[in-house]
């Protein structure tokens, strides 16, 4: 069979995976510390074509392609002031850690609150940890100090929902703990709908694409057999 | 298939959450004590795919938005030279009893006299301790100090508690500008570093520019998010040619 048909099929896979992640972006559009995706794809490997009698040589045909990853772009993104004690920025590079059931997970979301005993938590009240990993406590008039809280460099953060990333800490952060203000979601609306529809278009493509050779094949089937 | 759909959707539904807290918020722009709703929104869970995608990527759900707490940030003093009416200063909050003998916490102060001339609410909780006003004492003779103290004619009558909690955002929504302590916001302590000031009341802290902002925000974000639906609903209308 025409491999041309497979590999368009898969194209318009990888665009349907790539338009899932940008209705997810769009979707934390509000999101505080929100950092937005990329859908990266490559090809299967090339098979070489060769003349059947000689060995020849004849060249590369593509077999396919595929969704090798989807990055996420980590530049830190503005900071918007909110005015409550309790909320706070990583200004530059590096996360906050918070303690949780499965272990310690690093966010840049800071829109943390008190729990009932008086210590810093985040949303799903998880204990925020200072740069030695204890807990931090709020005190009586309701703010922590800004200094107190942890900055750690993270590798292979990847995303868990709920803010939170999963990784290893590497050491303390460049950035800067600013209290009264969030992060805000780095995803740029107007930026995701224009590659929303290139998407869409390239999806098209695929479907035309394989249209013309379902043409090509039943001219080959009616028009020749005819001879 | 097509799980972007419901990542816009699940957008969308957190959007209108906002809208909804921003309509509250712009009601009781003139609620005397009133802090803005304020709300968390964070990304849904991330899963593969499926099997035919060799690799380990992963597509989010979307999003979803909670009521995390109140506004903390201080409000505005109306001046009213009313000698009943209160404002807190700082964290804290007057300590009521309900018609049903639960302990309540407001921060509306605008406070009345009862038939047995006990200080109570606009709505007519009594304050708890009980402050009683002397018969023979007017209205206007009574001054309430920074401490609390209810004074008549410089004899302390009584004292009107402050109190708050660990956890402000934990308080439950009781109605009738009132709070009750639950488990999440821990157990009432004294407020030590909270004032009263007489003759004046809290405003509202919704400040009007920033909620419209927020509208503005939320009805954009709403919109857009539609659009990715729609988007997903062309190809699966593309997908669907494929075989005329």
């Amino acid at each position: 069979m025409d491999p041309g048909l497979y590999i368009a099929a898969q194209g318009m896979l990888v665009e349907q995976n790539r338009q899932d992640q940008y209705a997810n972006d769009l979707a934390n559009a509000s999101t505080p510390g929100y950092k937005s995706d990329r859908t990266t794809q490559a090809d299967f490997g090339s098979l070489l074509l060769s003349n059947t009698s000689t060995g020849q040589p004849l060249g590369s045909i593509a077999t396919g392609l595929r969704v090798s990853a989807v990055t996420t772009d980590m530049t830190p993104a503005g900071v918007n002031p909110t005015g409550q004690p309790l909320d706070f920025a990583v200004q530059g590079n590096g996360f906050f850690a918070v303690q949780t059931p499965q272990g310690v997970r690093y966010t840049r979301d800071g829109q943390f609150g008190a729990s009932a005993s008086g210590l810093l938590v985040d949303k799903l009240g998880n204990a925020v940890l200072s740069q030695t990993g204890a807990p931090i406590s709020v005190k009586a008039n309701g703010t922590v100090p800004a200094a107190s809280l942890g900055v750690f460099n993270v590798t292979g953060a990847t995303k868990q929902g709920n803010n939170l990333f999963a990784g290893t800490a590497a050491g303390q952060g460049a950035g800067s703990v600013v209290s009264g203000a969030l992060e805000a979601s780095s995803v740029d609306p107007v930026h995701t709908m224009v590659d929303m529809i290139a998407s869409l278009r390239a999806y098209e493509s695929g479907q035309k694409m394989i249209s013309s050779i379902d043409e090509t094949m039943q001219q080959s089937a009616q028009s020749v057999g005819a001879l | 298939m097509f799980n972007g759909l419901y990542a816009a959707a699940s957008g969308m539904e957190a959007q209108q959450m906002q809208l909804d807290a921003v309509s509250n918020d712009l009601a009781n722009v003139d609620t005397p004590g009133y802090q803005a709703e304020v709300l968390g929104f964070h990304d849904l869970l991330y899963t593969s795919p499926g099997p035919q995608n060799a690799t380990n990527f992963a597509t989010g759900a979307g999003s979803a938005a909670d009521i995390v707490g109140r506004d903390q940030s201080a409000a505005q003093l109306q001046q009213t030279g009313q000698p009943l009416d209160v404002a807190v200063l700082g964290q804290g909050f007057l300590q009521v009893r309900r018609p049903d003998g639960t302990l309540g916490l407001t921060r509306n102060g605008t406070l009345e006299l009862n038939a047995n001339r006990q200080l109570t609410t606009s709505t007519g909780m009594l304050l708890t301790p009980p402050v009683t006003i002397p018969n023979s004492a007017s209205s206007d003779k009574l001054t309430i100090a920074a401490n609390g103290n209810v004074e008549v004619s410089g004899r302390v009558v009584g004292r009107i508690a402050l109190v708050t909690v660990p956890n402000p955002n934990g308080l439950l929504d009781a109605g009738d500008s009132t709070f009750s302590a639950s488990a999440a916001s821990g157990a009432m302590r004294p407020a030590t570093g909270a004032t009263l000031q007489q003759g004046a009341l809290l405003a509202s802290n919704v400040n009007m520019a920033t909620a419209m902002g927020e509208m503005i925000d939320a009805q954009r974000s709403y919109q857009m998010d539609s659009k990715a639906i729609s988007m997903q609903d062309q190809m699966m209308q593309i997908a669907n040619q494929i075989a005329k």
